[in-house]
């Protein structure tokens, strides 16, 4: 799949940039922001997601955990970005609140940084 | 599902009033010319319109001479212009914590080009800063002291006619960002003694945006940033040293100062004092009902004598940006989350960096909203638990 438009370059791995940092996971390095975000949606993998879905707490993802999962990602790169909160909604027939029981971290720094999406910058 | 409940008004009114859109089509419809360029009647007409409403503008702010008020894109693009029009290389600066990045960027990148230097008050447990503060930071070298009228995290209103009076003491220029006060709480720039009082059209005054500006005193002299047509000298290759054109180049916001002026207009008929005083009532009881919920801790508002309707709470165990997309998704109400543009705030409160969730209310709020906005508040703290 090609990244959507927008989307940020690789950084070198030896850039110094304090706003990034690569990490080894499942024997490949990933760059990651400073909120453990994935700099690069493509760097995603699902044993990646197992990785950091068991550092914060969630020793097993779920099938529900992955059709989350899997929804922002292929809606991500079907339409350039991720979906808003309604589309969240609707397309998996699921309350917000549901999502953010399901994931230690909640809605963003769990579902959404579990699946590798870019972290949302607006304000914040 | 509720019925969609907009509790974002202090980033900007919404809706605006039927007749403020009804009065801005059909005036622009018909006055939609360029103000001021031309000699045929249409365009002088425009003008008049124009200058009318800066008298308005005048009235609203209690603010000195008509022509010396300036109609900018919004506040900050009004804050940036009297900023950086009022200091020169060595001065320095006092400001708060309290402020908006539309005054703290302008000062600190203005201390990076190593042009200023500045000082921030602290606020008080309560949200207020102390005039006798602000007074001790005043040096011999401070030629200008910036502060919010009202808090846009805490809704917070500042004593303002004693930061005038101290300021005054002092000889130092004082502006005040009145951006989340205009359109509650009267606005006294002669009284307060202010040199500039900053003010966004889109917020309080109801209009739409893109249109704000600045009141400027008598005595202030605002250097001019850029430069560009003003319909006036045009011989000269010079910018106009006359007030207003002085601070505005290029063609102004016609749509934008029609919007202003019916929005004016509403307050008017409304009485601003009557919807603020609505507006603390949804707020105490928006208060009380999440002081009743586990978890929601709320910020500065013990007190509400001196506040406007904004309201700033963290819910324990949840990231604010996620209380926010729940609200939106599951509860159909628009609050907004994050650091609201005003990180010494959050920092200060020692909600950095994820923020808060912050409710503000506006003249078409209900009591039904807020206690709407409370019950959902109160179920994702149940779910969170």
């Amino acid at each position: 799949m090609q990244p959507p438009e927008g989307h940020r370059p690789l950084p070198p791995p030896d850039s110094g940039d304090p706003s990034r940092r690569v990490r080894r996971i499942g024997g490949r390095d990933i760059v990651f922001d400073v909120d453990d975000f994935f700099w690069d949606p493509n760097a995603w993998s699902e044993e990646a997601a197992r990785i950091l879905a068991r550092e914060s707490g969630l020793d097993t993802l779920t099938d529900d955990h992955w059709r989350v999962i899997h929804f922002l990602r292929e809606f991500y790169f079907t339409n350039g970005r991720a979906p808003m909160n309604r589309q969240l909604k609707t397309g998996l027939g699921m309350s917000l609140m549901s999502i953010e029981a399901l994931f230690p971290g909640g809605i963003k720094h769990g579902a959404r940084r579990l699946a590798g999406l870019p972290n949302p910058k607006s304000c914040a | 599902m509720n019925p969609f409940i907009y509790l974002d008004n202090a980033a900007t009114s919404y809706p605006k009033p039927r007749e403020v859109l009804e009065s801005m089509v059909e005036t622009y419809a018909h006055l939609g010319v360029s103000p001021g360029r031309g000699g045929y009647d249409r365009a002088v007409e425009a003008e008049a319109f124009v200058h009318e409403t800066r008298k308005r503008v005048a009235r609203f702010f209690n603010a000195p001479d008509p022509d010396r008020i300036v109609f900018a894109h919004n506040a900050t693009d009004a804050l940036n212009m009297v900023i950086q029009g009022l200091v020169a290389p060595g001065d320095h600066v006092v400001s708060t914590r309290l402020e908006h990045n539309s005054v703290l960027r302008p000062l600190h990148h203005l201390h990076l080009q190593n042009v200023i230097t500045y000082d921030l008050a602290p606020f008080d447990g309560r949200g207020f800063v102390d005039p006798e503060d602000i007074g001790r930071r005043i040096r011999p070298e401070t030629r200008l002291v910036v502060v919010s009228h009202a808090s846009n995290v805490l809704g917070t209103v500042q004593p303002i006619g004693d930061i005038g009076r101290i300021c005054a003491e002092h000889e130092v220029p004082l502006v005040v960002d009145v951006t989340q006060s205009a359109g509650r709480i009267p606005i006294h720039m002669t009284e307060w003694r202010a040199s500039a009082v900053a003010f966004t059209g889109h917020k309080g005054l109801l209009g739409p945006t893109g249109i704000g500006g600045m009141a400027v005193d008598s005595e202030t002299d605002i250097r001019p940033t850029r430069f560009g047509g003003t319909g006036v000298e045009s011989k000269s290759l010079i910018h106009t040293e006359a007030y207003p054109h002085r601070l505005e180049a290029g063609t102004l916001n016609l749509m934008g100062i029609i919007g202003l002026s019916a929005g004016m207009d509403y307050l008017r008929q409304e009485g601003i004092d009557t919807i603020h005083r609505r507006e603390l009532k949804l707020l105490e009881r928006l208060r009380d009902g999440f002081s009743k919920t586990d978890g929601v801790e709320i910020y500065c508002t013990e007190d509400l004598t001196d506040h406007v309707g904004v309201l700033t709470v963290t819910l324990r165990g949840i990231e604010p940006a996620d209380v926010g997309a729940i609200l939106d998704a599951d509860f159909n109400i628009a609050v907004r989350t994050g650091l609201h543009c005003a990180p010494l705030v959050h920092e200060t409160l020692g909600t950095t960096p994820r923020g808060g969730v912050r409710f503000s209310l506006g003249p078409f709020n209900t009591r039904e909203d807020v206690d709407s906005a409370v019950s959902a508040m109160a179920a994702i703290a149940r779910a969170v638990e």
